[in-house]
């Protein structure tokens, strides 16, 4: 019998080419769609699982209460760590991890790491990377002791054995030897290094009261928990244990800490710290969630097609139905073989998907801007899950039609008295308004966020970052002599050395300021230290007072300038009324002699908070310089070659700001692409379902249509005849989506502190778009049979 | 074989109520060969149906070897019809995707007869009815006599007791059609009994007795002489 049937069923495919083309082009589309999202969203969701203590490891992070506010910070203060481990038995180790740039140096090597990391010694005996040479427990426990990456050891030793060499480390060319070769880390890790640190060199060379400064923050520490700790309950005796070693400075500096445990493998996905020390690697549930119901959606697309084709075709089969019931068939025996055709559909489509994932898989990667899989051959269980998936749609999309064709009644379909159900033509049009539902609803939503990534890129910053360079010196005590060297360049405009640039790392500083009362109020700041130059060079506009100026000795040591919100902060009406008012900041006190009008210098997803600048020069770091648009590869290298001669021991690297600031939305521009190339699939699988949908509605209007223009009906009375139908129920589905689209769109929106508005003329584009393409595809068929010979059709009953 | 009693069946649309069959009786017997006619609509196709378990009726008895089916469900009407019916209509109704020999085949699949065992009877039938040579041709490729024999062999390869024709001719040339009765009548001298609806005088007349229906009911009985 299973022989009959696969005969059946592959004769049946072959006969239908187009049917069977369309049916296992949509369900492979579909299912590759799937497949793929799902590769990205078991990425997503592996960060940090691979270790195998990841059960037992907590990030200890902080919420700082200030009088005005509760800082969510990303670590705690430095000397947690170690004493959580003094204090608490529950704790077995403890690593502080401190992502960094540093300068290394192997005779004319010279790299600006990018991806270093100080760390304490336990990190190899909490993390799961491997060690291939030197010893986890001591690699990172003396002063100046550097493990390497296999890449790193590549790039700074080639062939030679790194262990036990030197490297020289940071401006100051401190020696550092190598302890450690690992295997480089895997992509799927939070602090991706390529070079570590021990952290006791920190403590050794910068500052040996490290680990008693309770009021220094920094870096992100974690635990590993003895094996059964609950640690819920030693979040507990937290309170308890900073009141014992920090309670009097808390007072003091009135910042109040609570401390909490996140759990290692949350950390990635479901965290909202850590953007402010510059982590590199912040996931987003949301984004995990979305593509995964775009998914689901793709998938129910695809087999609404799958559905809607096969029981539009059943009044073609049913003849076959009522012969095989009068041959002896039961209804159980045909549905087998039904949902048997639709599970053979869904294994060619398998195959097809294999070879499709297979091709799409190194362009899916850059377009996740990750690798998110290396091939889908390596792994056999996943082609299993996929193959099982698979059989799963088949069995589900073949129900349906399994049970409709196999409930004909023989009599009626072999005397030919069969009429296409209004019942089921009701469900083929709900069907196809759900589709084109979904596909209207994705092209609002692609809309909507490439006009809010339109908004950013577009939005008045406050500031102007067009033609500026800026040049990382990493602190070098020549910087100035640089500034000045760089000054004198033809086609350099001017030039400003500070710590911080619009869209880069910044300085959280405890201040207290003069508020309208007159009292001196406690406030964290976000701070800038600048030069006298900063604010003309960026176009700042100032509010009120006036600008740093090297006429005003006072300016390098007792001023400092606020921005708008700051003085709002302060309970100010006016700017004027902050003026000449006094600030404490971090051991320099003196007045307020400016306030600039708020611009922003962090993405627009977050609000301008208040923020403080000051001139100190020793902070210094960047020089921005800002340059003339013409022959600006010859300014480059004339720069290039200032910096080498001024600065020969650190490599020279710059970019543009209009660039660096724009990469905060990389994330969001590449969830654009992957949106709108999802969305377009939606809209292409849905086309494909419309488009055997309406062959197969003209196919059985043959007649009529024959009928028709044998009394006068002309091509264009046919073709809007046979559009109409469909159409209405794009225009149906269109009513649908725009409220729930406009609902999902607005609260993905609120995440952004400044967005673009709904407009209406996003959902009238998006109506006239999908009615557009759905009367492409209809039309085709429609004038095909509009223009046929009416004799012809008639001639066929 | 056949003993059925005042057998109704109403069709209700709605707004419309139509009796196909208005308190029927009629018998059987084993080995007999009988013609039903009548005008369009006189019920002939209702009974058919209901004599060959593809129906049930609303009211009455249906004994079928003095078993009570009028309420059979569908599973055990089907099990009663797989082994002791066959049916060849007007149109043939063949599978189009399957060839002769698996057309022929199909009902021998369902009553679940092993592999060997259905290529032996069905080549048994093919050359009874000397289509052999076609075995593996698609039905689009035969003429219409050709057709309506595979179907007659589809019909009689599991041996069934009783043979339901539905205008047997309808669709098929003078000479084919009376191709097509002779076989039925060989068929009937071995002992199948046959029930056939028809429109033709002339086929009616290879039938033993000829029932005549108008408005759901019984008008008259010819006994051929």
């Amino acid at each position: 019998m299973i022989k009959n049937h696969l005969k059946i069923a592959f004769r049946n495919l072959w006969r239908h080419r187009v049917f069977s083309f369309i049916n296992i082009m949509g369900l492979t589309v579909g299912m590759t769609a799937c497949f793929l999202i799902f590769l990205y969203v078991r990425f997503e969701l592996s960060y940090d699982r691979f270790h195998a203590k990841a059960d037992r490891i907590y990030r200890i992070v902080a919420d700082i209460k200030t009088p005005t506010e509760t800082i969510p910070a990303s670590g705690p203060a430095w000397p947690v760590g170690p004493h959580l481990k003094l204090d608490f038995s529950e704790v077995e180790a403890y690593t502080r991890v401190l992502p960094d740039q540093i300068l290394f140096r192997k005779g004319d090597v010279k790299f600006q790491e990018p991806n270093a990391i100080w760390a304490d010694s336990a990190y190899f005996s909490i993390f799961s990377y491997i060690l291939i040479k030197g010893d986890a427990r001591t690699a990172l426990k003396e002063p100046f002791s550097v493990v390497l990456s296999e890449t790193a050891a590549k790039k700074y030793f080639g062939k030679e054995d790194p262990m036990g060499k030197t490297l020289l480390m940071t401006g100051d060319a401190a020696p550092a030897t190598i302890t450690g070769i690992m295997q480089d880390m895997p992509n799927n890790t939070q602090v991706k290094g390529d070079v570590l640190v021990s952290m006791s060199t920190i403590t050794a060379k910068w500052a040996q009261d490290l680990d008693n400064q309770w009021g220094n923050y920094s870096p992100w520490a974690y635990i590993l928990l003895k094996p059964g700790i609950n640690a819920r309950a030693l979040e507990k005796k937290l309170p308890a244990f900073l009141e014992k070693w920090s309670g009097k400075e808390m007072k003091q500096l009135q910042m109040f800490v609570t401390l909490k445990l996140e759990q290692l493998k949350d950390i990635y996905l479901k965290s909202t710290r850590g953007e402010a020390i510059g982590s590199k690697k912040v996931g987003n549930i949301k984004n995990v969630y979305t593509f995964s119901i775009i998914a689901a959606f793709i998938l129910f697309i695809a087999c609404i097609n799958f559905i809607n084709l096969t029981t539009a075709r059943a009044t073609e089969r049913a003849k076959e139905v009522g012969i095989r019931k009068v041959a002896g068939a039961v209804k159980t025996q045909l549905a087998r073989q039904f949902i048997g055709e639709s599970v053979i559909i869904c294994f060619i489509a398998f195959l097809f998907t294999l070879a499709l994932s297979a091709l799409l898989l190194p362009s899916f990667n850059h377009l996740a801007g990750k690798t998110i899989s290396e091939g889908i051959f390596t792994n056999s269980s996943l082609l299993l899950l996929l193959l099982g998936a698979g059989m799963v749609i088949g069995l589900l999309a073949g129900i349906y039609p399994a049970l409709v064709l196999s409930a004909f009644k023989p009599i009626e379909v072999l005397k030919g008295r069969f009429a296409t159900g209004s019942k089921g033509s009701i469900l083929r049009k709900s069907l196809v308004i759900a589709q084109f539902a979904i596909s209207t609803a994705l092209i609002i939503g692609t809309i909507i966020v490439y006009s809010q990534m339109s908004y950013m890129r577009n939005r008045n910053l406050g500031f102007n970052k067009d033609q500026v360079l800026v040049i990382d010196t990493d602190g070098d005590k020549n910087r100035e002599a640089l500034q000045q060297a760089i000054s004198r360049l033809p086609n350099v405009r001017s030039t400003t050395l500070s710590a911080s640039v619009p869209g880069g790392a910044y300085s959280g500083a405890y201040s207290e300021l003069e508020n309208i009362k007159g009292d001196l109020q406690i406030t964290n700041l976000d701070l800038y230290f600048v030069d006298f130059n900063y604010i003309p060079l960026y176009n700042i506009q100032m509010a009120a007072g006036r600008p740093f100026s090297p006429e005003h000795k006072t300016d390098s040591s007792q001023a400092i300038i606020l921005n708008e919100a700051a003085v709002r902060l302060l309970g100010y009406h006016t700017p004027d009324q902050a003026i000449g008012r006094r600030f404490k900041q971090w051991g320099h006190e003196g007045k307020i002699i400016g306030v600039i009008k708020d611009f922003h210098y962090k993405s627009l997803q977050q609000p301008i908070k208040p923020l403080s600048m000051r001139v100190e020069w020793p902070r210094f770091s960047l020089l921005s310089v800002k340059i003339n648009p013409e022959n600006v590869t010859r300014t480059i290298s004339a720069i290039e070659k200032e910096f080498k001669t001024v600065i020969p021991n650190r490599p020279f690297s710059y970019y543009f700001l209009d660039e660096f600031f724009n990469r905060q939305y990389h994330d969001e521009e590449r969830f654009g692409r992957l949106f709108l190339n999802f969305a377009m699939l939606a809209i292409f699988i849905s086309c494909l379902g419309l488009l055997g949908l309406a062959s197969y509605s003209t196919m059985q209007r043959t007649r009529e249509i024959g009928i028709r223009k044998v009394m006068g009906a002309s091509v264009s009375n046919i073709i809007n005849l046979l559009s109409k139908e469909f159409l209405k129920l794009v225009v149906i589905s269109f009513f649908i989506a725009a409220p729930v689209a406009w609902y999902f769109m607005h609260k993905w929106l609120h995440d952004f502190a400044y967005r673009t508005s709904i407009s209406w003329w996003i959902f009238a584009a998006a109506g006239i778009l999908a009615l557009l393409i759905a009367i492409l595809t209809i039309s085709f068929q429609a004038f095909k049979a509009a223009v046929s010979n009416p004799v012809k059709a008639l001639r066929t009953e | 074989m056949i003993k059925i009693r005042d057998l109704e069946k109403i069709y209700r649309t709605e707004e419309v109520e139509t009796v196909a069959l208005n308190k029927i009786s009629i018998d059987v017997k084993e080995g007999e060969f009988v013609a039903i006619m009548g005008p369009s609509g006189c019920g002939k196709s209702t009974l058919l149906n209901i004599l060959g378990l593809l129906d049930d009726p609303d009211n009455g008895s249906f004994l079928f070897n003095n078993i009570e089916v009028a309420h059979f469900n569908e599973r055990k009407r089907a099990e009663l019809r797989k082994h002791n019916i066959g049916f060849v209509f007007q149109s043939f109704n063949l599978i189009d995707e399957l060839t002769v020999f698996e057309n022929v085949e199909l009902p021998l699949i369902y009553t679940g007869v092993k592999s060997g065992e259905r290529k032996k009877r069905v080549e048994e039938v093919l050359d009874k009815m000397q289509i052999m040579h076609r075995r593996n041709h698609y039905p689009q490729q035969l003429s219409g006599g050709q057709q309506q024999r595979v179907a007659v062999a589809r019909a009689v390869v599991n041996n069934p007791k009783l043979i339901l024709a539905d205008e047997p001719t309808g669709n098929l040339d003078s000479s084919n059609g009376n191709e097509v009765m002779t076989l039925l009548t060989d068929l009937n001298e071995q002992g199948t009994t046959i029930i056939m609806v028809t429109h033709s005088e002339h086929d009616a007349r290879y039938s033993h007795r000829i029932i005549r229906m108008l408005d759901g009911q019984t008008v008259l009985e010819n006994i051929m002489v």
